[in-house]
């Protein structure tokens, strides 16, 4: 008797980049990072550690009630994601009508301003853990004096092979005191 | 010149204390001994803070009746045992009363240890007199009345501490197995039921109890071998940390990382070989097929579980265990696979150079409702258990002080 399912396809239903994708049948065990590069060619959320890890392979949840959330894609199904709205690395920059970027977002701008890449495979990861963060704060402000520790707590678990924690911690920062509303004194 | 100032002053020095002298008095092979038979004994599980100074005390162990803290039992003459005597050593080991009379509460394994031979004691009685003395005082315990009165243990030692003539004798081998897993591994204290005194019910031996919360899974031979273990599943499970059926985890993680990954292989076997008997039963296999009505189950565990796990069972070496031969989803209760799932496993370090990450708990992520779903899934599914658990089940297994 085979103990191994036979793969069944079920129809996704899921919005990424503020666009509901095409509806296709899909493997009821894909995870989602595949499905982003194999059925959407969104190729910028990484396969990094395949045991979530590492989280080069995060994306952001959007929730209703306007809440943001990292999801590492590498260990979740695609059918998690049923009905829900996310964004990827690809979904952060402003971009022009021919779909060409115009800006980048605060948090990719101050990644570059500050060097914070190296080999860039986790930087998918970093720019979506980041812009949660931000947007956090943006809701629920915390005192200046938290920040530093505030940002340790959200990006500890990612890892960085390059080892560029400093420049990404630098820039987060930057990111943090460039948007009004975030902290407040303290 | 040099070398003779040394000997005298080692000479002096242990002339002067008593830690010395009974160091003086041991032999390297003794205290070896001493540590391995400690080791066995798991002493450290309990007197030994988690991430703390050996044998220094403080880790807190839950009772029904409040918290017991492990003592320091290095040789410091204060807040140790330094001006402890081997025969001292020996009556708390077995009876549980210190020199000045003081009734240990029974965290304290002393009905189990009881059984301990004279010579082992005075093993580990050389062991830890030549450990340097820490001088750090114990947490104090904390018990609610009227169990805070010690001298209510008189009561409670004449009704439920074991005679003298109590141990029994077998063949060698189990014997020696019967030694290891009864007396110094204490297996009985969490995995026998207590009666509502906190007293083990020794006509329920190995029989399975919930412990701080934990099922505490029968280990009986026909209960192990019903959730697949077999004899060198459970050797390579006390010696490695993992094994098919699954890892160590919870208040086990201690005991494998304290105790039994220490010991040698003769042991392991004789304990295995004790607890299954000499004809073991043959390791049931659970026949997995997916059903039609796994939908929703099988759905969340295909998008939260089979990333690490696998979409069929199968587990990822150095990551994850399988499900296939999971020792947790075959027992009775949900209680363990309920928690797991609700709170996670901690990253944890195994014998040579194996490291498991930790495991997300999904408390936050997924509904009382979705946790039972999934659980009756993986229960039916692998474990061969048909009964359902509900979320009224969850909310209760996962309810804080549980």
């Amino acid at each position: 008797m085979s103990t191994t399912d036979p793969i069944v396809n079920k129809p996704l239903h899921v919005t990424v980049n503020g666009i509901e994708q095409p509806v296709e049948d899909i493997p009821e065990q894909l995870m989602m990072l595949d499905y982003l590069n194999e059925y959407r060619n969104l190729t910028g959320t990484r396969f990094g550690c395949g045991i979530g890890v590492c989280r080069a392979c995060t994306v952001i949840v959007d929730h209703e009630d306007g809440r943001s959330e990292e999801i590492r894609t590498c260990i979740t199904g695609a059918h998690y994601f049923e009905g829900k709205s996310i964004r990827t690395v690809e979904g952060h920059a402003e971009r022009d009508e021919n779909g060409d970027v115009a800006k980048l977002s605060e948090v990719q701008q101050q990644f570059l301003d500050h060097f914070s890449f190296q080999c860039s495979y986790c930087a998918p990861g970093f720019v979506n853990a980041a812009t949660v963060l931000v947007e956090r704060l943006q809701r629920e402000p915390i005192p200046r004096s938290q920040l530093e520790a505030t940002i340790s707590d959200a990006l500890e678990s990612h890892l960085c092979r390059c080892t560029g924690y400093v420049r990404y911690f630098r820039a987060v920062r930057a990111a943090v005191l460039a948007m009004p509303g975030t902290t407040v004194e303290g | 010149m040099a070398g003779y100032r040394q000997t005298a002053v080692a000479l002096v020095l242990a002339l002067s204390t008593g830690t010395g002298w009974a160091a003086s008095q041991a032999t390297a092979k003794q205290i070896e001994r001493g540590q391995y038979l400690a080791r066995a004994a798991d002493c450290a599980a309990c007197h030994t803070a988690e991430g703390g100074t050996p044998y220094a005390g403080g880790r807190a162990i839950e009772t029904p009746f409040g918290k017991v803290y492990g003592t320091n039992i290095t040789p410091d003459d204060e807040y140790g045992i330094g001006d402890y005597s081997a025969d001292d050593f020996y009556h708390v080991l077995t009876q549980g009363e210190l020199p000045d009379g003081t009734q240990l509460y029974p965290a304290m394994p002393y009905t189990s240890y009881h059984d301990i031979a004279r010579e082992d004691s005075d093993a580990m009685y050389a062991y830890f007199m030549n450990l340097d003395g820490v001088h750090v005082q114990s947490k104090q315990t904390d018990l609610s009345w009227p169990y805070s009165m010690r001298w209510t243990l008189n009561f409670w030692n004449w009704m439920y501490a074991p005679d003298d003539d109590a141990g029994q004798r077998r063949a060698a081998d189990d014997q020696r197995g019967r030694y290891l897993v009864d007396t110094l591994g204490h297996c009985g204290q969490c995995h026998t039921p207590r009666n509502r005194f906190g007293a083990i019910e020794r006509d329920r031996h190995l029989q399975g109890a919930v412990i701080a919360g934990w099922q505490a899974p029968s280990l009986e031979a026909e209960a192990l071998a019903a959730r697949g273990w077999d004899d060198a599943s459970l050797r390579a499970f006390m010696r490695e940390g993992r094994s098919r059926q699954g890892s160590m985890y919870s208040e086990m993680y201690p005991v494998f990382h304290h105790s039994t990954r220490y010991l040698d292989d003769d042991d392991l076997a004789a304990m295995s070989h004790y607890l299954l008997g000499e004809n073991p039963p043959a390791a049931a296999r659970v026949v997995q097929k997916s059903q039609a009505d796994d939908g929703a189950g099988r759905q969340l565990y295909l998008n939260s579980c089979a990333g690490c796990h696998g979409a069929d069972g199968e587990g990822a070496p150095h990551v994850a265990s399988a499900m296939t031969t999971n020792t947790a989803l075959r027992l009775d209760s949900p209680r363990n696979l309920v928690k797991i799932i609700h709170d996670g496993i901690d990253a944890r370090a195994f014998s040579g150079y194996e490291r498991v990450q930790a495991m997300p708990g999904f408390g936050d992520a997924l509904s009382d409702a979705e946790i039972a779903t999934l659980a009756s899934y993986l229960r039916r599914r692998w474990g061969g258990q048909q009964d359902a658990v509900t979320a009224e089940n969850v909310a209760d297994l996962t309810s804080a002080g549980d």
